[in-house]
């Protein structure tokens, strides 16, 4: 025979268990609509361009040939700044950015997987040979921001940095050729 | 079966069952889910709390990105 007291023990847990997993329920719904909410208002997304390039021939011509690197204003004012991310380093080493105003970050690889972060910022992207890794964001902050590889790829991994110099906006003054380096200082 | 001069698994004291006041064991159970709920509850709500606050405090300022 069933005891009276241990069945209403169990109903007691199995109604605390059901309560915890609607509790449970409701948190996860809460948070994936938080982040659902902000993709969609303010535009924070994964970066999750795909695009190849041939990693062997990707110095030679094209848009990450040595000419085109660094940062270009483009007619329509839209601003694109262009890295090769290679054993030990980032070519090239300094890259000038706006400040308030919409950048694309384009990267490439020619050798191994790198990969690398703003700091300061949500920019935060593998580099994988064979893709173009692109990622955009606004800068909020003027000054000198850190970029490290952040995968390890060799050797002389802990020397591969570059910096991004965040300029204020009436400071950034792209050349004829729609072309903005960083400031000597 | 056992045999006479093997000792009964009930000469061993941590074998034995306890006694069991049945009043004590209901009063306990009626705490326990409570208890277990209380302590979950303040676990989880402190880890909601930790990554509400890096989300909404240095996630979203940092800005767009896609």
């Amino acid at each position: 025979m069933t005891d009276p007291g241990a069945a209403t023990h169990e109903r007691r847990i199995l109604g605390t268990e059901l309560l915890w997993a609607f509790g449970v329920g409701v948190l996860v719904a809460a948070v994936l609509g938080l982040i659902v909410f902000t993709a969609l208002t303010m535009n924070i997304n994964p970066p999750s361009n795909v695009e190849h390039i041939d990693p062997k021939t990707l110095h030679l011509s094209g848009e990450f040939a040595e000419q085109n690197l660094g940062t270009t204003v483009g007619a329509d004012g839209g601003v694109t700044v262009r890295v090769i991310a290679t054993q030990f380093m980032f070519v090239p080493r300094c890259v000038a950015v706006p400040q308030g105003r919409l950048v694309t970050l384009r990267f490439a690889s020619p050798d191994v997987v790198h990969g690398l972060l703003i700091t300061g910022t949500n920019v935060n992207t593998m580099v994988v040979p064979g893709f173009v890794s692109q990622v955009y964001t606004t800068f909020t902050r003027t000054g000198d921001l850190l970029m490290p590889c952040h995968e390890y790829c060799g050797l002389g991994h802990s020397d591969m940095w570059a910096n991004v110099q965040v300029l204020p906006d009436n400071d950034f003054k792209p050349d004829r050729d729609g072309r903005v380096s960083c400031a000597q200082r | 079966m056992i045999g006479a001069d093997q000792p009964s698994a009930a000469d061993a004291p941590s074998e034995v069952a306890d006694n069991v006041d049945e009043a004590a064991l209901a009063q306990v159970m009626r705490v326990v889910p409570l208890g277990a709920a209380v302590l979950a509850g303040t676990t989880v709500a402190l880890l909601v709390i930790g990554y509400l606050a890096i989300y909404l405090l240095i996630f979203l300022p940092r800005g767009a990105v896609g």
